[in-house]
């Protein structure tokens, strides 16, 4: 990588792009019209609605860029990126499928087999089978190669034991990814694999944990002797450290690393609409807000485009990401600053204070999941060592 | 062609020498609209002594879309107003503000134009002011027209002003122009220092980038240490950012519905991040990058300029935000994704 490597050049959305971005904003709009929740700010962490999944289904947009052959859409990266940045930005309740969408299905597809594909993909794209991420553990966070979890060899398969941690979904997603370690190699990198488990088995047990705002979506996953066969296996042996590498480089590089708190912006910017006049300190720091979110999107894009032509942009997709999740928060403090206004989470759901509780209680999350901030720093200094 | 490079770059110790090609020829007329942004960009990294980047990217677009003839050479670009009369008073007239309409388009011309960029390297000055009979005028001066009192900008680059004594402009170089082409002018000086931002960016990183990995301290280069990498990886975001939103609006030159909102908004972010971008460059220079012994200061000194001049980051963001806040409902994001 060279520097100029970071220049990534201004995208032009296709034609198509255009259309699409024009039918999402319609079938929101009927939504909206409909009473469904919009507008709420990390609403890909917390919107959990699988009714309105499978009216995205229906359309078309979830597993929009698994082939036709499996079930999915045949469409490019491009095309979904503008789907759901329209969605994201609307706050529309998309994390039911949002890792299966993401993540699990591309994953599936590169690495699973025959009958995983088969098995798995259709139902991802149908908005019927959703995904949990079991990577981090108590003592594995940012160092994610430390995990205890094991999966021994059985007559059948395998055995798997250990518990997982901030487990979002568990408690009502299918299925999960879980990486464990399958040998106790020297090489910490090697010796791990990951397996597709199923939720429901009577030997997989799921704690909450509840967030700072008392709402639940994290849990332990307590995998307590979970028997496995082989075909649970995702991927080969002692792959799972690769696998699980261009699985974050999907989780990282994607919209919902700068558009979690849109949706207060756009609140904000009714509210002060409704309101009249609007003092120039007022209209400047609006535009400085969005001066920097424009120029995060361009940047993002750059990344889907780069990722789309097959291009490696994982140190690209790690500066989008600390940009854009530093964004995230450093909204939330301008809008209060912008419009004095205390947040209370006890206010009516959906009213400016409570939008604004909702995020402020969800702001330390967004610079930590999905690879903090410092760990992403790395990656770029990284990529400027091997630059040198 | 009159050159005076600021005393402080003719000593610049930078790794390419600044090519005579940067300086002297220009472009042809067609150049595609991105090339020249990239010719601004080299400009503000190379800190070329003459105003390329008003030229390329304001006085010779302005000159073309009033129908005037393009001159040779390096130009710029000056707006402000003027005491501006017609040389040829029709007698028979009654109407217009002065009292007077003209015969034809000729001028007479009196007043200060303030700042204006490179204008001692210039071989003429595209003028932008309120014409005699009401409505914008654009007009270009020769450099033999006006009378220079030198000034500077942060960075030792010349800022002068220009005394005009009754300068006499014949009609063939006065166009009456519409508003749109004012408002264009602004939104291009915009560009175009956003242009030279980026550049100067990138030359931050650059210098920033060699230096931590050549200075040792406690025995290991500089880029060793965790609290300079995380410094060092939100310099390099943060110049990538503003270099993103020039791209942006360098493609959007050639779509004239979004050309000048596009602008706004990398003249904006470009403004905006030279605080965060020079901050952590010097940081990580340590003392040298604080004095003439390193050439950051070409850079982070002019940066510090450009973020001021051509109405200046307060102005681009009040832009920005009135015509979202202008835009109801979903208009934010509308505007952001382009319609
Ligand atoms: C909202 C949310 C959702 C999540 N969802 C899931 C999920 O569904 N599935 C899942 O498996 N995990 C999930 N996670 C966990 C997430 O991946 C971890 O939080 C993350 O990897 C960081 O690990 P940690 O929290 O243990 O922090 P630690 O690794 O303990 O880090 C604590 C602090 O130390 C810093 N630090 C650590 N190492 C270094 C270093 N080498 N250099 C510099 N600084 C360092 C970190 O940056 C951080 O600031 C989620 C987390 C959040 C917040």
């Amino acid at each position: 990588m060279t520097l100029s490597d970071l220049d990534l050049g201004a995208v032009q959305l296709p034609p198509e792009a255009t259309r699409l971005r024009q039918e999402v904003r319609d079938f929101l709009a009927a939504e909206r019209a409909a009473g469904t929740v919009l507008g709420r700010p990390d609403s890909w962490l917390t919107g959990w609605d699988p009714a309105f999944t499978r009216r995205l289904a229906r359309r078309g947009w979830i597993g929009m860029t698994l082939p036709r052959a499996y079930g999915g859409g045949g469409r490019s990266n491009l095309e979904r990126y503008v789907v759901i940045e329209e969605l994201l930005a609307a706050g529309a309740p998309v994390s039911a499928h949002w890792v299966a969408d993401r993540q699990a299905g591309p994953t599936i597809l590169r690495h699973g087999t025959e009958a995983q594909r088969n098995h798995f993909l259709p139902r991802i794209a149908a908005g019927a089978c959703f995904f949990s991420i079991g990577m981090s553990e108590q003592d594995s966070g940012s160092d994610l190669a430390s995990v205890r979890t094991r999966a021994e060899r059985t007559a059948n398969g395998w055995r798997l034991t250990g518990t997982k941690m901030w487990t979002g979904g568990a408690h009502v997603n299918d299925h999960a990814i879980v990486l464990a370690r399958t040998d106790e190699s020297e090489d910490r990198h090697a010796g791990l694999s990951q397996f597709i488990v199923d939720l429901r088995d009577p030997h997989v047990r799921v704690e909450p944990i509840r967030l700072l705002s008392g709402e639940h979506t994290f849990n332990y996953c307590h995998l307590e002797g979970v028997e496995l066969t082989d075909e649970a296996l995702l991927g080969r042996p002692g792959d799972g450290w690769r696998q699980v590498t261009g699985e974050l480089a999907l989780e990282r590089s994607g919209p919902e690393r700068f558009l979690s708190t849109l949706p207060l912006l756009s609140a904000l910017v009714g509210q002060l609409q409704r309101t009249g006049a609007c003092s120039p300190e007022q209209q400047a720091r609006v535009g400085r807000l969005t001066a920097r979110l424009a120029s995060i999107r361009q940047l993002s894009l750059g990344v889907a485009a780069a990722l789309a032509a097959g291009r490696p942009a994982d140190v690209q997709a790690a500066l989008v990401k600390d940009l854009g999740t530093r964004f995230e928060g450093e909204l939330v403090n301008e809008v209060r600053e912008i419009l004095p206004i205390a947040a209370r989470f006890d206010a009516t759901r959906g009213s400016y204070p409570e939008l604004l509780a909702t995020a402020i209680l969800h702001a330390p999350g967004y610079t930590l999941r999905g690879g903090t901030n410092e760990i992403l720093r790395g990656i770029i200094t990284r990529g400027l060592e091997l630059s040198r | 062609m009159s050159i005076e490079p600021c005393a402080e770059s003719v000593a610049e110790p930078l790794s390419e020498p600044l090519s005579e090609r940067a300086v002297d020829a220009l472009p042809p007329l067609d150049t595609a609209p991105t090339a020249l942004v990239a010719l601004a960009r080299e400009a503000g990294y190379r800190s070329t002594p003459a105003p390329l980047a008003e030229t390329l990217l304001v006085a010779r677009p302005l000159l073309a879309a009033a129908g005037l003839a393009v001159p040779d050479g390096q130009l710029t670009v000056a707006a402000g107003p003027l005491d501006v009369r017609f040389t040829h008073v029709d007698t028979d007239s009654r109407v217009g503000p002065s009292g007077a309409a003209g015969t034809d388009d000729a001028l007479r011309v009196s007043g200060t134009l303030h700042r204006v960029p490179w204008a001692r390297a210039a071989e003429a000055a595209v003028v932008l002011t309120e014409g005699p009979g009401g409505g914008p005028v654009l007009f270009l001066l020769e450099a033999t027209e006006w009378r220079q009192v030198a000034g500077t900008n942060l960075a030792g680059e010349p800022r002068d002003d220009l005394v005009l004594l009754d300068v006499a402009v014949p009609a063939e170089r006065v166009r009456r122009i519409p508003a749109a082409l004012v408002r264009e002018a602004t939104w291009r000086s915009g560009l175009a220092r956003a242009a030279l931002i980026a550049g100067a960016a990138r030359r931050c990183v650059e210098l920033t980038v060699d230096h931590t990995s050549s200075r040792v301290q406690f025995g290991r280069p500089l880029s060793h240490f965790q609290a300079v990498k995380q410094e060092e990886a939100k310099l390099v975001e943060e110049a990538a950012l503003v270099a993103a939103a020039v791209e942006a609006a360098a493609s959007a030159l050639s779509e004239p519905d979004s050309a000048e909102f596009t602008a706004w908004l990398a003249a904006a972010q470009a403004a905006a991040s030279v605080a965060e971008i020079t901050r952590i460059a010097h940081q990580l220079h340590g003392a040298i990058g604080f004095t003439e012994l390193s050439p950051l200061r070409l850079a982070t000194t002019r940066m510090w300029s450009w973020r001021d001049e051509d109405s200046g980051e307060r102005a681009w963001q009040q832009r920005i935000g009135r015509h979202v806040l202008d835009g109801g409902s979903g208009g934010l994001w509308q505007q952001v994704t382009g319609g």
